[in-house]
């Protein structure tokens, strides 16, 4: 079952842009038009989460936020322009789950709504890839294939994370370097070339050759 | 009180003696009367002139000596008709209410200063409040619609993205009253996020980063901190070198952590050094760069100043670190201060 997630934002780009967004991460999603009874639109799409804005015409985010949280307690994570002090403080106080100012990083948004809608409704992360045969386990950090096994480093670990993840469409390099950095590990091009020839060589000692093709001029596929 | 003034201020009355000494001699004289006794009405007329003029002096210059010692130690002089006795003198009285009405006058233009002080802050603040709106909508747009041209205006937007912050920091600066929280942040936190800032044009320009090593929790404001990073990141990148690297570690040393930030860019000359942190200092390199506009750091050290973070920048030709330091445990005056 998709998740659903409810957007509460004025600005219309930024609402449409993030369903885009969202929507492409494999969310069900939704967004306030009027917001004359943003409660009731709450109420009636049930989200599992609500994106709320601060600023909105008629009722604040605030009051919004008081207002859910009298019926439910579905995590939600304010996203706002205003980084001030109070505003951070009153979004605690009043039950929100997570605080956010534009403009943000989506790579960071994606990861906090994943993270809470796992700690909200106890989603099992999966912990286990498999493809063609080949299993990834993230948890011991290795990869698996007709019994042999195979250590990774971090780095490895997330790359073949991701194309595990895409597994069948082409990642660019581009790609798969944004998604290192989004997860912390600074790498370059040229790293990343030397990580693809080891995880290669290491796929290729237990015995899956070819398992990473390379489109020229495009990137990887598994 | 200058003596000779005051003699010169008392001549009409002195001169007024004079003349009533001289018609009482010329009037004793003519009369008959012996010298002796001429001589002794204008010795005596003399000594209690001279006597009343001493006494007058002496009691004036003690009066307004007080005067000008209070004056002396108050912070704001104009305030000075508020603690100062009302004189009872008939020029003074005068003085004072002329005091008064320079005081009030004075009183009036500092309130319309600062109202308008914070006026103009509070619109800066809406200001940028409002512009975040369409960066974030362009961001998204960008970020959705991934392709090389869209890359770069992604890099271009972080950089407005940081200006803009710059204009709200520097309005924040300004204004004496606390626009921080100090809360137990993780360093490491701190430092992804403001890597995150500047992802594109970090990669844009192709700069190796090395962030490992950094588990050192600190009390302070990390909306602040992130900024400070985020000029000496986007100074890292303008004043790169070919194969630019960034490398970011803690140490711990005695009561402090130190956060340093390592470039191995062109350097600071070491005339520069001391005065990089002078606001619209932009020295050598600055000259060579256009956009250097000598606030960015300015800024930070005016922020570290106000959370009591430690900010030093060292450099010996070539490459640039610039260390902050935090206290660890000190922060109990932090919060209340």
């Amino acid at each position: 079952m998709k998740q659903k997630i409810l957007i509460v934002e004025d600005d219309f780009t930024i609402q449409t842009q993030l369903k885009t967004l969202l929507s492409g991460n494999g969310y069900e999603v939704s967004a306030v038009t009027d917001f004359s009874n943003t409660i009731e639109q709450v109420k009636s799409f049930l989200p599992h989460l609500v994106l709320l804005d601060i600023k909105l015409p008629g009722n604040s985010g605030f009051d919004i936020c008081s207002q859910i949280r009298t019926f439910s307690d579905m995590p939600i994570i304010f996203v706002t322009s205003s980084n001030t002090d109070m505003d951070e403080l009153n979004s605690i106080m009043l039950g929100g789950d997570a605080f956010i100012t534009k403009p943000y990083n989506t790579a960071i948004l994606l990861a906090k709504i994943a993270a809470l809608l796992r700690r909200a409704y106890h989603l099992e992360q999966a912990e286990v890839f498999t493809w063609n045969g080949a299993t990834l386990h993230l948890e011991s950090s290795s990869i698996e294939y007709n019994g042999q096994r195979a250590e990774l480093t971090k780095n490895e670990l997330k790359i073949l994370y991701y194309l595990f993840k895409n597994a069948g469409k082409i990642c660019t390099r581009n790609d798969i370097v944004d998604f290192l950095w989004d997860s912390q590990l600074y790498i370059d091009d040229n790293a990343l070339s030397v990580n693809m020839t080891r995880i290669r060589g290491k796929l290729e000692a237990i015995g899956l050759t070819d398992f990473i093709k390379t489109k020229h001029g495009q990137g990887y596929t598994l | 009180m200058n003596g000779k003034l005051f003699l010169k201020n008392q001549l009409p009355v002195l001169l007024m003696n004079l003349t009533g000494m001289l018609a009482l001699v010329l009037f004793l004289t003519a009369n008959g009367n012996p010298v002796s006794v001429s001589l002794l009405v204008v010795v005596v007329w003399m000594a209690v002139i001279i006597l009343y003029f001493t006494t007058l002096y002496f009691t004036r210059k003690k009066h307004l000596c007080k005067l000008l010692e209070m004056a002396e130690q108050l912070e704001e002089k104009y305030l000075l008709p508020e603690v100062m006795e009302i004189p009872e003198r008939a020029d003074e009285e005068v003085f004072y209410r002329i005091l008064k009405m320079a005081e009030k006058s004075m009183l009036e233009k500092i309130g319309g200063v600062q109202r308008e002080r914070k006026e103009y802050k509070e619109y800066i603040e809406q200001w940028i409040h409002e512009v975040k709106t369409p960066i974030t909508a362009m961001k998204l747009l960008c970020e959705n619609n991934d392709s090389p041209f869209v890359r770069e205006m992604l890099a271009e937007l972080e950089n407005i993205n940081r200006f803009t912050e710059q204009a709200l920091y520097y309005a924040r600066s300004e204004h004496t009253e606390k626009d921080y929280l100090i809360r137990e942040i993780e360093l490491r936190d701190v430092v992804h996020s403001a890597i995150a800032d500047n992802k594109y044009l970090l990669r844009q320009n192709n700069v190796v980063i090395t962030a490992d090593n950094i588990d050192s929790n600190v009390y302070t404001d990390d909306k602040w901190v992130r900024f400070i990073l985020n000029q000496i990141i986007s100074n890292a990148v303008k004043y790169r070198t070919e194969k630019p690297v960034l490398r970011f570690f803690t140490v711990r040393e005695n009561d402090r952590i130190l956060l340093s930030v390592e470039d191995n860019g062109m350097g600071i000359s070491e005339s520069d050094l001391p005065r990089i942190f002078e606001k619209g200092f932009t020295g050598q390199n600055g000259r060579m760069i256009q956009s250097s506009t000598g606030i960015g750091l300015y800024l930070c050290k005016r922020l570290c100043d106000k959370l009591g973070i430690g900010l030093t920048a060292y450099s010996e030709g070539k490459g640039t670190t610039i260390t902050l330091s935090f206290h660890i445990n000190d922060f109990v005056t932090g919060v209340q201060g």
